[in-house]
């Protein structure tokens, strides 16, 4: 089982319990609950009181929060993996070219050459994780809610600049980098992403013609990716 | 709750709880409409599709917009170039607001020595009509000139052309292109029949050993560099052959560098055919079936040719005058011979030459002579110089020996076909070529030529021995500049400045490297008085009483014209309409009919329509349809080292820098990244010559002299000296050699034999 099962079925169970500890405790009438007898866990005896008040303190406060714990995990760290991605069906052109060996876009080429081992929609578009900032995290909201209300239109068209900053992460300081001195003459607009290194680098991902509905490509592009268990290492 | 045992909701409660939830949706609802709203768009609120200003790449871009004004540049995805451009084209955003625009007409008043001083249109174009006037009656059309660019837009050097060559009878239409592209011109026609090359960009993508051969595309090309670059990540099997007197940094991503002495490369090329021939690596089924050897004047045939080359261009007898041994001559030549796809690139260091022509064509012979020809990625490609080159000059005939679509103003059947298309009467055309770029302002000092228009070029700074060309442009009779800066070399020395739109100030069509034609929209206002070049031609067409004959004087009136004249043609663009250009990410010529998609690869069977069904590859600028090979002997430059002057001088671009800087030197990036131009030496010949980096020094050739700071590089081979030609503070041409090639007449400004001494600080 991979972690990220594990990650989903521990948020599945703590969500379950969560509903069925709330359901029995809205049947519960507390006003008459001292005079029960009290109720014994093995370890200690409580009060019916005591013993439903921790109950619904347990469903109302701490499952909740694990659910909701369990659930930010999993989908600020769920995202590494390039298969989390791929469950949005309009992120399948950008996985499907990402593994496709004759595609020169430049995810592509990074994938084909081992440049980013694991992870390799995150470690470009790692500001949807816990590190992004508060814009990141605004988009990744519209994002979602464009997606499950059903409110876009392929293709896909990026809305803000993408922050050169997950391309100097790696890049910047490196010999190859710092030997073109040209980046250096625009060092400046790279680090504010107001010039694009894609200028110079070209596009990363499938043209939007490509992800266009009934375009030669749409078709293939779209396919569920198939991943293997090494995908996940 | 009720007070009972079993909880249960009323229907208060129930509505509490609908409320809750409906509140909790709203929130989410609002929270998603409110980052509709308030997320940032980026930096541009539409986005259209253009071309880039620079190089001859000719790459697509978007031009983003907020407000009316140009706030970002980035690349199209959609186009040829994939989306990437480089650090001139990223800064094009800057372009449209830089400081000192020329915005009002300029004429002295009081005579050379009166400074210039601001007119009305009115005034100007007077002025320059009667001075034209004056000069074509006193001594006959031939007096007057015009002197273009491979950065205007189609539609005006055609009509410059046409008002010159059939309006006032002048052929004395020349421009940067001869600086730039004549020999690649004369290569390709000699070869081909038909000037222009056969492949596209994309063959790039499928080629398995690219021979770059006198090209920096690292500096010159950068998109085409990257686009190498990216062939070679993507199949690391990919041979990268980098041939340049200097490790540039394009040699430095080579696999293979080989460092030729500077204008000896003929030899090379011709150790490589002889290589080919001895073992056994012709395509000889491809050579039987289309092409013919010639000697330079009579057809020979292979064995004739390879006579030729065993004569005197084995590995062995070329080495120590090429500089380069006998081994990698044979290991580049049976790469190149071998190879699954083989694309040749080059550019001016084959160009700017004074056996150009030999060059050119001798390494188009190569691809015939292996057969490395007309599939994807095996293509003889010539990588233009400018934005407009190709189409706007080389394709309009706006040279002084051409007429549009390769025919030539020597050749009466040539004359005849335009004089019918253009609708004037037999005989219109002077049947005399007209002098081209050197000749052409020497002409102009000696005042053989009394009047000259310039428009979009800076000849004062560009033109080899530019010190001499300088003074013949100050001693003009009337020198007419169309500029968008009033203190470029050029517009200093005019009589009469004309300020231009500029870029996308004005709409038209420029024609890249690759046949592929490109529609660039008018996006902005041009400030002050500035006009488009092609209104400043109809304007001076009417004033000489040529208003009839330059009917067409919108851009897409004067397109339409074009295309349909080269319908006669083998060029036949005619489907290439400006509503398809406006949709279109270009079209690459032949395009005959709106509804066909383009040719990518030339003279090839399915790709070109011109082919004949059958013939698989027809080379058809021929009437055997046979391509030619010519053996070309090497002849020493005039230029070689000698005890006067040891060393050899060649020049070049840098990245952020365009031509001779005017534009991108008011540009910060690109002002600051680029530096102040330095001349770069050897460490031995630094050395030896007792220079310090930094070290001020004296550099003088046959023509002139110029001073420079040093900037000591291991990238110079010994004996080599190079410099760019952008900067002011360092007029390197007033040094180049201007000797031309007797064919296309293009300068040698590769090689100059120069010394150099310690200047005085």
């Amino acid at each position: 089982m991979s972690w990220i099962t594990l990650v989903r079925v521990i948020g599945t169970l703590t969500c379950l319990l969560t509903i069925v500890g709330g359901w029995l405790i809205a049947r519960r009438n507390f006003a008459r609950l001292s005079d029960r007898p009290a109720v014994s866990l093995g370890i200690a005896t409580l009060s019916a009181t005591a013993f439903w008040k921790l109950s619904a303190f347990a469903c109302i406060a701490v499952l909740p929060a694990a659910t909701m714990a369990v659930a930010n995990y999993h989908t600020f760290v769920g995202v590494h993996e390039v298969e989390a991605c791929s469950q949005c069906h309009v992120m399948r052109p950008m996985v499907n070219d990402l593994h496709d060996p004759n595609s020169d876009a430049l995810a592509a080429r990074h994938f084909k050459n081992g440049y980013i081992p694991t992870g390799q929609c995150y470690a470009c578009h790692s500001d949807y994780g816990f590190s992004g900032d508060m814009a990141a995290k605004m988009e990744g909201f519209r994002h979602l809610a464009r997606y499950t209300t059903r409110t876009y239109k392929e293709p896909l068209a990026a809305r803000t600049r993408f922050d050169n900053h997950q391309c100097l992460k790696c890049h910047q300081g490196k010999t190859p980098f710092e030997s073109v001195h040209v980046h250096g003459d625009v060092l400046t607009r790279l680090q504010s992403s107001n010039m694009s290194c894609l200028n110079c680098h070209g596009r990363a991902h499938p043209t939007r013609a490509d992800r266009t509905p009934g375009s030669a490509r749409y078709s293939a592009l779209v396919q569920a990716p198939s991943f293997t268990e090494a995908d996940h290492e | 709750m009720s007070n009972g045992d079993e909880p249960s909701i009323d229907r208060r409660d129930l509505m509490r709880l609908l409320a809750g939830v409906a509140g909790a949706n709203a929130l989410g609802a609002a929270t998603w409409g409110a980052l509709e709203v308030l997320l940032p768009q980026g930096n541009a609120d539409t986005w259209t599709k253009a071309v880039c200003r620079f190089c001859g790449t000719g790459c697509g871009i978007q031009v983003g917009m907020r407000a009316g004004r140009v706030t970002d540049v980035r690349g199209d995805e959609l186009a040829h170039n994939a989306g990437v451009i480089c650090v001139k084209g990223s800064m094009l955003r800057a372009l449209p607001y830089v400081q000192g625009r020329l915005t009002t007409p300029m004429i002295r008043r009081g005579g050379k020595a009166s400074p210039l001083t601001p007119a009305t249109w009115e005034e100007a174009m007077s002025l320059v009509a009667s001075k034209f006037q004056e000069a074509i009656a006193a001594a006959g059309p031939s007096s007057v000139a015009f002197y273009g660019s491979g950065q205007l837009f189609t539609e005006e050097s055609y009509t410059a052309n046409k008002l010159f060559k059939a309006g006032i009878r002048s052929n004395n239409v020349d421009g940067n292109p001869r600086l730039c592209m004549a020999s690649a011109a004369t290569g390709y026609t000699q070869t081909f029949g038909k000037d222009e090359p056969p492949g596209s960009y994309e063959d790039i993508d499928h080629a398995d050993c690219l021979f770059v051969i006198g090209a920096n595309p690292f500096h010159c090309h950068p998109p085409l560099h990257e686009r190498i670059m990216r062939r070679k990540r993507l199949h690391p099997e990919t041979t990268i052959i980098c041939v340049d007197p200097r490790r540039t940094d394009t040699a430095d991503h080579a696999d293979i560098h080989l460092a030729p002495v500077p204008g000896t490369d003929l030899l090379l090329l011709n150790a490589m055919a002889q290589v080919i021939c001895a073992d056994g690596l012709v395509d000889v089924p491809f050579v039987t079936r289309h092409v013919r050897f010639t000697d330079g004047n009579a057809s020979t045939d292979f064995a004739a040719f390879k006579a030729f080359l065993d004569a005197n261009y084995t590995p062995e007898q070329v080495s120590q005058e090429l500089g380069i041994t006998a081994i990698d001559i044979r290991r580049v030549a049976h790469r190149f011979a071998t190879s699954k796809a083989t694309m040749s690139l080059w550019t001016m260091g084959l160009n700017q030459r004074t056996q150009g022509t030999a060059l050119n064509a001798m390494v188009s012979g190569l691809h015939l002579l292996t057969g490395q020809f007309g599939r994807p990625g095996a293509t003889p490609f010539s990588v233009t110089g400018q934005p407009n080159a190709c189409g706007g000059v080389r394709d309009t005939g706006a040279l002084s020996h051409a007429l549009p679509n390769g025919r030539v103003v020597a050749n009466a059947k040539h004359r005849e076909e335009m004089e019918a298309i253009w609708g004037v009467p037999p005989g219109t055309i002077d049947p005399k070529p007209g002098l081209p770029a050197v000749e052409l302002f020497e002409a102009l000092g000696d005042g053989r030529v009394r009047a000259a228009l310039v428009m979009c070029t800076n000849p004062a700074q560009s033109l080899p021995n530019s010190a001499v060309q300088s003074a013949n442009m100050a001693k003009a009779g009337f020198l007419v500049v169309a500029e968008i800066f009033a203190d470029s070399e050029t517009a200093k020395l005019a009589d009469v400045l004309l300020p231009a739109a500029l870029w996308i100030e004005k709409e038209g069509v420029t024609g890249q490297g690759e046949r592929r034609y490109q529609y660039t929209p008018r996006l902005l206002e041009p400030p002050g008085q500035c006009r488009s070049d092609l209104a400043i031609l109809v304007d001076l067409a009417e004033r000489l009483g040529h208003g009839k004959l330059i009917s067409a004087r919108t851009p897409e009136t004067v397109w339409d014209e074009w295309r349909q004249v080269s319908a006669h043609s083998k060029y036949n663009f005619a489907g290439i309409t400006y509503p398809r250009l406006k949709e279109l990410r270009g079209l690459q010529w032949p395009c005959p009919t709106p509804d066909h998609p383009g040719t990518v690869r030339r003279f090839v069977e399915g790709s070109d329509p011109l082919v004949h069904p059958g013939t698989g590859i027809e080379f058809y600028g021929f009437p055997d349809s046979k391509a030619v090979i010519a053996a070309r002997p090497y002849v020493r430059s005039p230029e070689m080292p000698s005890s006067e002057f040891p060393l050899q001088l060649t020049t070049g671009r840098v990245v952020e820098q365009w031509h001779t800087g005017t534009m991108t030197m008011r540009i910060p990036e690109l002002r600051d990244g680029a530096g102040p131009a330095r001349i770069e030496i050897s460490p031995s010949d630094a050395d030896r010559q007792h220079v310090a980096e930094g070290a001020p020094l004296r550099l003088t050739s046959r023509f002139g002299s110029v001073d420079g700071l040093a900037h000591i590089t291991d990238r110079c081979r010994p004996g080599t000296l190079f410099a760019a030609f952008y900067d002011v503070k360092l007029l390197i041409n007033r040094v180049v050699a201007d000797h031309v090639d007797p064919v296309s007449k293009e300068p040698e400004y590769k090689v100059t034999a120069v010394r150099l001494e310690l200047a005085q600080s």
